[in-house]
């Protein structure tokens, strides 16, 4: 893929006119969020119970399958699932959004991440319903009301934009390359597993917990037990590294599809 | 006075096709690691375009299949960026390139009015404020409360043109879709653009109706292979596109 030697300025002006663009299309977002809300609840009783139905229930074979490997809590396992599956759904999702939409997109004019974004956005709503769940647990299994729980929008936050700009880079990456969904396929169970979703941190020799330092997701995950149980100690470099990682993900995730973006109807 | 609408300066556009594109991450690693070079050719869909349209006109373009009518509107429209040359345009466009473009089948004609104008770059405000035109434009009536996988496609081009037609665009650019409903649809799209050339709206018409073209459109021009073979008004691009179809070419 190569690219024209373009000025830095001219650049720089595209990718805020592209920011500017977005929000022209708000509505739009709005819109494509609520659609696919609707859709996905309309016609089943049981959409949006599901929500909430679908992280219990694996939550469930987890704890039954690892409990007595690991010595964790019902709310541990499910608070991992919640968070990885917020990435590794939005992101999946996301990455065949220029695809799935590319009538639109060669038919119409629109800022192209608005699609990649919508579906983050949708993400961050069914996250929220998920939590009901786990605060039902929580509160039967004795919720400590600490400040911390403070984090948890800053934790979604966080998520949110570092997956976006993942996404920015798949779905980009998608039009190009038909093979990267198969690849990130793969590539999101290694990571699965380099992360302690159903597992305790302590289990992993020292010399391999590297692994967990060098995993954005590890941070936003230790925060978000942080927040909700006293028995997860809250360590301030861990949101810092997280907030780090968001914002050079969001950075190069945004100027790589910038760069591309012009190209992209070229290749749906 | 700037009533220079749509500029278009030297605008060449090219698709690349690779004799061997690598279509997966994993062949492109591989070739990058071989140090092969992939073979281009280039396909120039438009070269060297210089059009100007003022404020108020309406005009046609004609060509053949493959002589980059569309390719030329979709630049207009800002989906399509040259690769070379440079486009200026003053105002809001609206484009009648696919009616209905986004409609979702499993949402209601209400819920898709919304949808289809808000890809069209309406806020809410300017929706809510058009829709009843829209509802009544489209003759619908009660059917908008009703999913759009229940609608004819006569009835879905009529909700799409409804909306189309509803931004209130400074520049219209309309690709071959007035061919489709009934004759009491035709005439009322008819009408509507019309009372868009009365209003000062400035329209891009690509047309394979000669009738159509000479009958709405002041100035026209003849697109082949990518440039443009003639300019001039309606009646004599017309005449000379079918001249040159004929194989008699001035």
């Amino acid at each position: 893929m190569e690219g024209r030697p373009a000025a830095n300025k001219e650049e720089m002006y595209n990718s805020l006119k592209e920011v500017s663009e977005i929000l022209r299309y708000k509505e739009l977002l709005r819109n494509l969020v609520s659609t696919d809300i609707k859709v996905r609840y309309k016609r089943s009783v049981l959409g949006f119970i599901w929500v909430m139905l679908n992280p219990l229930l694996i939550m469930l074979v987890l704890y039954i399958v690892f409990s007595t490997l690991f010595k964790v809590s019902v709310v541990y396992i499910l608070s991992g699932i919640i968070v990885w599956n917020f990435f590794s759904q939005s992101t999946s999702t996301a990455l065949g959004s220029f695809i799935n939409n590319s009538n639109l997109i060669k038919k119409v004019y629109l800022p192209k991440a608005i699609f990649p974004l919508s579906v983050i956005l949708s993400a961050m709503v069914n996250f929220a319903f998920s939590l009901i769940p786990l605060f039902i647990i929580l509160s039967i299994t004795g919720l400590n009301f600490s400040p911390y729980l403070l984090l948890l929008p800053v934790v979604l936050i966080m998520i949110a934009l570092f997956s976006f700009g993942v996404s920015l880079i798949v779905s980009t990456l998608t039009v190009f390359f038909h093979d990267t969904k198969y690849i990130y396929e793969v590539s999101l169970l290694a990571w699965m597993y380099m992360t302690p979703v159903f597992y305790p941190e302590s289990i992993i020799p020292g010399k391999f917990s590297f692994i967990f330092h060098l995993n954005p997701n590890y941070y936003y995950l230790s925060t978000f037990r942080a927040a909700l149980s006293p028995e997860v100690p809250f360590m301030p470099e861990k949101l810092l590294y997280g907030f780090l990682f968001s914002i050079l993900t969001l950075i190069a995730g945004w100027i790589f599809y910038n760069r591309n973006r012009d190209r992209i109807v070229y290749y749906l | 006075m700037n009533d220079l609408m749509i500029k278009i300066d030297g605008v060449s556009l090219k698709y690349r096709l690779a004799r061997e594109r690598p279509g997966t991450l994993q062949e492109f690693i591989v070739r990058r690691l071989k140090g092969k070079r992939v073979n281009y050719e280039d396909f120039w869909a438009l070269r060297d375009i210089n059009l100007e349209v003022r404020k108020g006109e309406t005009l046609g373009l004609i060509g053949p299949n493959g002589a980059g009518k569309s390719t030329l509107l979709k630049v207009v429209a800002g989906i399509l960026i040259p690769v070379q040359g440079e486009l200026a345009v003053n105002g809001k466009i609206a484009p009648l390139i696919e009616l209905g473009a986004g409609f979702n089948a499993e949402l209601i004609g209400k819920e898709n009015i919304y949808l289809n104008s808000a890809i069209l770059g309406l806020s809410r405000k300017e929706i809510d404020g058009r829709f009843g035109r829209i509802l009544e434009f489209s003759e619908l009536g009660e059917f908008i409360y009703s999913p759009l996988k229940s609608y004819s496609s006569g009835m879905v081009a009529r909700l799409g043109f409804s909306i189309a037609t509803e931004v209130d665009p400074d520049i219209l650019i309309i690709d071959e879709i007035l061919s489709v409903g009934d004759e009491h649809f035709r005439n009322k799209c008819d009408a509507r653009i019309k009372s868009f050339k009365e209003r000062g709206v400035t329209i891009l018409f690509v047309s394979h109706s000669m009738n159509d073209i000479k009958r709405l459109c002041d100035r026209a021009v003849c697109l082949e292979h990518g440039k443009i073979a003639f300019e001039g008004n309606s009646a004599e691009v017309v005449d000379f596109y079918v001249k040159s179809l004929n194989g008699d070419r001035r």
